[in-house]
């Protein structure tokens, strides 16, 4: 074992307490899944970081438990990972091959080509972290899978181009950026979900990656709209500014 | 270089988990879309989401927003926990702890929080703190204490402060290679006080 290993394995400590960001955060995620034993002693140390976490438990606001319950019945669940079976995948016509189904254009395979190669950096992306990644990006995968999967590429007031590959069976959407510029100071570009009901947000684009990013958005409808706007850090809970791109979803 | 466990002092079962076995059948629930599956998880993890939250950004109104999003997040990906690879309550706490980080670094206000570095005592804040936590919170205090200092510190830096490690490192005038070690030493020893097992 080098050196090297010897010192990547010293930082499941900082890992499980969250401590680690930047380069060394992704090259330490990718040696975790080459090491058995660094994993089994991330998972022990998680453990013992949320004992940390239970001992500062205090009331939360009363207000916040009947937000949170209205939130989840407006909010669309992540199917379980590994779903979509070419069995599964709805009603299909009878001897006819999918691969005939829906031909997309040249330009649209370039776009899925880009979105893959986005998904690639995502993975070891800076800010991004393993469970949530794993996640995501499978998620993100399943609808550039999808049968019914539409892509429609708009350019931004900013510069840069923005992609949404979405799948009106499964309700979902992913938003590919190129070529977007860095917002200024600490402002961040976040996702919306526009509808008549008014805006939902869909998340932050994750910083970096020279203005390239993939988002998913959930429940979609033909209709919707998806725009992106600059917020303040963090975000905000409607936007405030207007949107640097609005792309309409079709069926 | 000390990195081998000290001897282990189990103190009785650990809590945590064998109190709340019911929590990851809760989870499984709650990813097939049961409501009131999610609102009996809520009402055992909101105290700790929101403490947490609370301890690592320090601002009730942002703690409260984070908090949402965490309990909303466990709503939307329970499909995703996976009891072979660790403890509900360890998957929650992670979701919590990670998106309490991420809002720290997104707004880089390192710079005004260093003033209020010295992170407050486990326990002693203005906030009703809950009866049921008290037995993990003194079990913690105490194994807390067992730590060397630097041990201790590092850390609580790391995991109630929020800092990365070399943000510890410089907060207490040491080496990334200490920093780096001692936070795992720590995090070690506390396991083996707390008696986790996984």
């Amino acid at each position: 074992m080098s050196g090297q290993g010897h010192d990547l394995h010293r930082l499941t400590g900082a890992y499980a307490a969250d401590a680690l960001a930047g380069p060394e955060l992704a090259e330490f995620e990718k040696h975790l899944q080459r090491c058995p034993s660094c994993a089994d002693e991330v998972r022990e140390l998680r453990e013992t970081a949320a004992r940390l976490g239970m001992a500062t438990a205090i009331e939360p606001p009363p207000a916040m438990r009947q937000r949170v319950l209205a939130a989840a019945g407006r909010t669309r669940q992540l199917p379980p990972p590994g779903r979509r079976l070419p069995s599964l995948g709805g009603p299909r016509r009878a001897g006819r091959p999918r691969r005939g189904r829906r031909p997309l254009a040249a330009a649209a395979l370039v776009a899925m080509a880009a979105a893959i190669v986005v998904l690639a950096v995502f993975q070891v992306s800076t800010q991004h972290r393993l469970d949530q990644a794993q996640a995501g990006n499978s998620a993100i995968a399943a609808v550039l899978a999808a049968p019914d999967a539409r892509i429609q590429t708009s350019a931004a007031t900013v510069g840069g181009t923005v992609t949404a590959v979405t799948s009106a069976a499964d309700r979902e959407a992913v938003i590919t950026t190129a070529g977007l510029p860095a917002p200024s100071g600490s402002r961040v570009y976040q996702l919306w979900v526009l509808s008549a009901a008014g805006a939902r947000s869909a998340g932050l684009l994750p910083a970096g990656a020279g203005g390239a990013s993939s988002v998913l958005a959930s429940g979609v409808t033909p209709g919707d709209r998806l725009g992106i706007t600059v917020e303040p850090a963090g975000g905000s809970r409607q936007p405030t500014t207007t949107p640097v791109v609005l792309i309409p979803v079709r069926v | 270089m000390n990195t081998s466990p000290p001897g282990r002092e189990p103190d009785g079962p650990p809590r945590a988990q064998e109190g709340r076995p019911e929590l990851a059948g809760l989870l499984v629930s709650v990813a097939r879309g049961d409501h009131a599956a999610f609102e009996s998880l809520y009402d055992q993890l909101a105290g700790p989401v929101y403490g947490l939250v609370r301890k690592v950004l320090r601002d009730p109104a942002q703690s409260e927003e984070v908090a949402q999003e965490v309990m909303l997040d466990v709503w939307r990906t329970a499909s995703r926990f996976d009891a072979a690879r660790g403890s509900a309550v360890a998957w929650v706490m992670t979701i919590a702890h990670r998106r309490a980080v991420d809002r720290v670094r997104a707004e880089s206000a390192a710079a005004q929080r260093a003033q209020k570095v010295a992170p407050g005592p486990v326990s002693g804040d203005d906030v009703a703190e809950l009866v049921e936590t008290a037995l993990d919170r003194q079990r913690v205090r105490r194994c807390l204490g067992a730590l060397t200092p630097l041990q201790a510190e590092a850390v609580k830096l790391a995991y109630y402060g929020g800092y990365t490690y070399p943000q510890v490192a410089e907060l207490l005038g040491v080496a990334l290679g200490t920093v780096k070690t001692r936070i795992r030493d720590g995090l070690i020893r506390l396991r083996d006080c707390m008696g986790v097992t996984q």
